[in-house]
């Protein structure tokens, strides 16, 4: 605007505009095309690269697939004669090449470990005189002790008086009678299982419960020092009429101050803040030295609680062993059903256990019977599912070699989405105040680079952080409340209550007066006080922190079991790994919430103060339905690199081996105390911790193509729940 | 060059009362290449605004009183001082960057989101001031709508967008927001064509709908004013010519603050108009004065076109 509009300066010849004499085609230099400008070799490089990065992923997942995939397809059985006259039965599992100082040779799963063999075998190919498949050989997977190859011979019925009896003699007959007798077998002996895995351990459970009680009695009535100070009912019902009071005058005052022109606005807000505080910690007083708490147990009160219980676990006692007799029963019925099925080698048959060599396994304790080398297409697909089957829907066995990973994906599941549920809403809210409420500036610039560093610290620094400070100080306060040494005296504690309370009023009055008048820079004196404000809540947070790891009135809620040595919280455990995982991908929720605030137009909000709305109603209704399929997006990542995280987990919580799921259907039905499985942890396991690691093999194959799936159908159900909400919210045209 | 001047005025502001002493009257008569008003607003100076007396209005419903307003540093209105009359439709004209944005934000304090923002002076809404310290801008906000440049409905149904001034004040009554919706689609003139598709998503609508439904959005809650921010800049002549027609049917029941760029949107649909340049208010009169015979040379010539 450096020119007067009405002046017209004259169009200007572009300098350098004119090249050579016009009309003088000699003056026109011919340009080159350099070799640098050709595009082809680039072409070939950047597709080389993604062609590359396709080819990884897709070999990691074909191989994962067709691993995994293959492990319970029934391979056929072969009987092998040994140059030395020695016979067995195996299935081939892998083949070596001969090499410069190995000849060549053939791995066998040859199983039957009770003869005293390893379940796998290398065999020289030269020292095989002869392979056959026989017709009859069938691979028995057992409860215990692995599988076993043999041929089938008899069913035999053992009655009490030990007096044996044939029930079908010879391999037709055999297999015959083994289809009718083993389902009914099996069932019976699934349901003693279910009764004690169930009912058994209901009534553990209770017996134990009685037992903590009373302990937790004991503690209670042996608990030295003075009484502490307790408000009396009087008291208690005076102060609840200030709290009633209070929060009635405060809905009275919701407008005071708010009217146009009025001269209240701000002493408003200050009367509000303050009445919501006091009346807030005025409640929180009320609960921490309720009246209800003054009588503890006496010993005469433990003594009579001791006699009740008695009598109470005399009951149980009595349950037990009537489901004990019920469970005996149905093992009875079924124990005298026996198979002999033998083995080449030394010609013997399987057990039903180690210590009893010369009894035959029993009916029951076979789950599946595969006769390999007589089934055909369709019902080695039926064995193949019937295995996946059992696979995901049952308990571990044998060192986890074995049976099914069902814990497995349950601790995988819970896990996931508790995080899930921990992680979204704490990083959203702290989004939302990172992107709305505070002033954006260097310090918010600060506090984002340090979110997105966090994402970059290794994951097992979490597991140590989780260990050290959710298990072992969070934990044990749940379990037992502060230390002896760490408790304030009542004076001083009350003390410190009422000065915190001050502190905050003094906090809210620093902040509201720190605001400049409309239309109004921040003066100096508003900068200072807005950083005087700060100091005190920052005074005000490590108060309340203070209040509550140093009260004299909080003695934990799992005293007495801690006492015995088996912590609740103060341990490993779902809730804590869970927590986590959540702080762990916090920066994950957090980054992709600010994007998609921030992602939300500007116009949408302009538009919502517009029509008189406020800044919480202009985000609950405008900025966070928009926002909120890109914080689902957040949540799915966060949720996808918290399903797959490993290493903080084996610090905080994942075990071997778990009886009890964290889930239950005795109250409170989901145990977040309780340590789980997880599908990570337990491949780890498989590969590397087995004692049997070339059986083990294949289920790492198999159990990370159902991790894979798992993450998979978490991602794609949380993406279908997105992709609900998006339709739902956005018009046809955006 | 703008902000150069800024600086200088605001380092020379004891001598703004003897520059705004220096009266004009001399340039309706002046030769045409000459344009002393502007060139001395473009020096720094603060002229006197030609106000006609017609627009003395005593029954002002809105009343800017030396209003002055900074962005952090930059000045952006100096002085403003004008009465918008009851019941009338008000124009703000002129060039880009002449702060008829900032004055018409300024007055529902849609400018308070803006960091760094000063003020001196005042604006009264029906006699109360709104730059009071204890004014709640929220309660402000609730008695002015706004229409702004570009159409913003919210991505929900067509109802929620309608009676979304009434659900924040927490109107959950069905028969009350039905027939608050019915009524401002109705007074939009946007009912017949939304009638059957409330529940469908408002941005679904044609950008022409679209502005007429935010115009329903803001007078749902029968606002004291109607701010509108160049509202048909956004729109095709077609669309533009629709929300013509509703501004003069409005007009009939509410006041209306109009932003336009547009002269002939100015000379169409208001009874005031005031124009403004870098910042101050330059001449404000009924409409049809301001078109025909204003007083000022450079008026004139920007109605017409010459100029800016």
């Amino acid at each position: 605007m450096s020119q007067l509009p009405h002046i017209q300066t004259s169009r200007q010849s572009m300098p350098g505009a004119e090249t050579g004499p016009p009309g003088s085609p000699s003056g026109h230099r011919r340009r080159r095309t350099l070799p640098s400008a050709i595009g082809e070799p680039m072409l070939w490089l950047t597709g080389g690269a993604l062609t590359i990065c396709l080819g990884m992923i897709l070999l990691l997942f074909a191989m994962v697939l067709i691993n995994g995939s293959r492990t319970f397809w029934p391979q056929p059985i072969h009987h092998i004669t040994l140059d030395d006259g020695q016979e067995l039965l195996g299935i081939r599992t892998d083949h070596q090449q001969a090499t410069e100082t190995t000849e060549a040779r053939t791995l066998y799963r040859v199983g039957n470990r009770d003869i005293g063999q390893a379940s796998f075998r290398w065999i020289n190919d030269a020292a095989i005189a002869a392979i056959e498949t026989p017709e009859h050989a069938v691979m028995l997977e057992r409860e215990a002790w692995g599988i076993w190859l043999g041929y089938p011979e008899q069913i035999i019925r053992v009655d009490e008086g030990g007096e044996t009896d044939v029930v079908a003699d010879g391999p037709v007959a055999f297999f015959d009678a083994f289809r009718q007798l083993h389902e009914k077998a099996r069932q019976a002996m699934e349901r003693a299982e279910r009764l004690k895995r169930g009912e058994l351990g209901d009534i553990n459970h209770q017996i134990g419960q009685l037992e903590t009680r009373i302990d937790q009695a004991e503690i209670e009535a042996g608990r030295e020092g003075p009484p502490l100070f307790r408000f009396s009912w009087l008291v208690w019902g005076l102060a609840g009429l200030v709290v009633a009071g209070l929060a009635g005058s405060v809905y009275r005052m919701r407008d005071y101050g708010t009217q146009l022109g009025s001269p209240h606005a701000r002493k408003g807000k200050m009367i509000r803040g303050s009445a919501t505080t006091i009346a807030g910690m005025l409640l929180v007083a009320l609960l921490v030295a309720a009246p209800w708490k003054a009588d503890a147990p006496t010993q005469a009160d433990v003594e009579a609680m001791r006699e009740h219980a008695q009598v109470r676990e005399a009951e149980l006692l009595e349950q037990y062993e009537t489901v004990l007799a019920e469970i005996r029963e149905i093992e009875d019925a079924n124990s005298g059903l026996r198979a002999v099925v033998r083995e080449p080698t030394t010609e013997r048959f399987s057990p039903t256990s180690q210590t009893q060599a010369d009894e035959p396994l029993q009916v029951g304790q076979v789950v599946r019977m595969v006769r390999a080398n007589t089934l055909s297409v369709p019902e080695k697909f039926g064995v193949y599912f019937s295995r996946w089957w059992e696979y995901i829907s049952t308990f571990p066995r044998e060192a986890n070699t074995e049976g099914g990973v069902y814990p497995v994906i349950v601790g995988t599941v819970l896990l996931t989405m508790l995080l899930t549920i921990f992680v979204t809403p704490l990083g959203v809210i702290a989004a939302l105040y990172l992107r709305e409420y505070a002033k954006q500036g260097l310090v918010t610039s600060m506090i984002r680079i340090a979110v997105n560093n966090l994402a970059g610290v290794p994951s097992i620094v979490y597991g140590v952080f989780g260990l050290g400070f959710f298990c072992y100080t969070v934990g044990s306060y749940v379990d037992t409340g502060p230390s002896r040494d760490a408790r304030l005296g009542v004076e001083t504690w009350w003390g410190l209550f009422v000065f915190t309370s001050m502190a905050i009023i003094a906090g809210i009055a620093m902040k509201l007066w720190s605001k400049p008048d409309p239309g109004k820079v921040a003066s100096r004196s508003n900068m200072l006080m807005q950083r005087a404000s700060w100091a005190v809540w920052g005074v005000c947070a490590v108060l309340v922190v203070v209040l509550v790891a140093k009260t004299p009135y909080f003695h934990g809620f799992f005293e007495a079991r801690a006492q015995d040595g088996t912590p609740t919280f103060g341990t490993r455990g779902l809730l804590w790994a869970s927590l986590t995982l959540a702080l762990l991908t916090l920066p994950v929720v957090i980054v992709a919430t600010e994007e998609a605030i921030a992602a939300v137009p500007n116009s949408m909000r302009q538009g919502s103060y517009g029509c008189g709305a406020s800044k919480w109603q202009t985000m609950r209704r405008i900025v966070l339905p928009g926002a909120l399929p890109g914080i689902l997006t957040g949540a799915i990542l966060a949720m996808a690199r918290g399903a797959g995280e490993v290493a903080p987990l084996m610090l905080v919580g994942a075990v071997k081996l778990n009886q009890d799921l964290p889930v239950s259907t005795q109250a409170p039905y989901l145990h977040a105390d309780r340590s789980f499985m997880h599908l990570g942890f337990h491949i780890f396991d498989l590969g590397f911790q087995s004692p049997d690691s070339q059986a083990a093999r294949p289920l790492v194959w198999t159990t990370t193509l159902l991790f894979l799936t798992l993450v998979f159908m978490l991602n794609l159900l949380a993406i279908m729940l997105r992709s609900k909400i998006r339709a739902r919210m956005a018009g046809p045209t955006v | 060059m703008t902000t150069m001047d800024t600086n200088t005025t605001n380092q020379t502001s004891p001598g703004q009362h003897k520059a705004r002493a220096v009266t004009y009257e001399s340039s309706r008569n002046a030769p045409v290449a000459e344009y002393k008003l502007i060139d001395a607003i473009r020096r720094g100076e603060i002229p006197e605004p030609t106000i006609h007396k017609e627009a003395r209005a005593t029954d002002a419903v809105i009343d800017i009183d030396r209003f002055n307003l900074w962005y952090t540093d930059t000045q952006a209105l100096f002085d403003v001082a004008m009465k918008v009359p009851r019941g009338a439709v008000t124009a703000l004209i002129g060039p880009s960057g002449c702060g008829k944005s900032t004055l018409l934000r300024s007055i529902n304090r849609m400018n308070d989101l803006v960091d760094g923002v000063r003020v001196e002076g005042s604006i009264a809404l029906n006699h109360s001031p709104i730059y009071a310290p204890s004014v709640d801008v929220i309660e402000l906000r609730k008695r002015l709508g706004m229409v702004f440049q570009k159409p913003n409905p919210f991505p929900m149904s067509i109802f929620e967008n309608v009676v979304y001034p009434l659900r924040i004040d927490g109107e959950r009554r069905k028969s009350v927001l039905q027939e608050a919706c019915e009524k401002s689609l109705r007074a939009a003139a946007i009912w017949d064509e939304a009638k059957d598709r409330l529940k469908e998503s408002a941005l679904g609508l044609s950008g022409g709908q679209q502005q007429r439904l935010c115009i329903a959005r803001a007078i749902v809650a029968d606002p004291e004013v109607l701010l509108l921010d160049e509202p048909c800049s956004a729109l095709d002549p077609v669309a533009t010519l629709k929300i013509e027609e509703l501004i003069t049917e409005i007009s009939e029941r509410y006041t209306v603050l109009i932003v336009t760029h547009n002269m002939q949107q100015a000379a169409r649909v208001s009874d005031f108009t005031a124009f403004m340049y870098l910042g101050r208010l330059v001449e404000y009169g009924p409409t049809a004065a301001m078109f025909q015979k204003p007083k000022l040379i450079e008026t004139e010539h920007y109605v017409s076109g010459r100029f800016g």
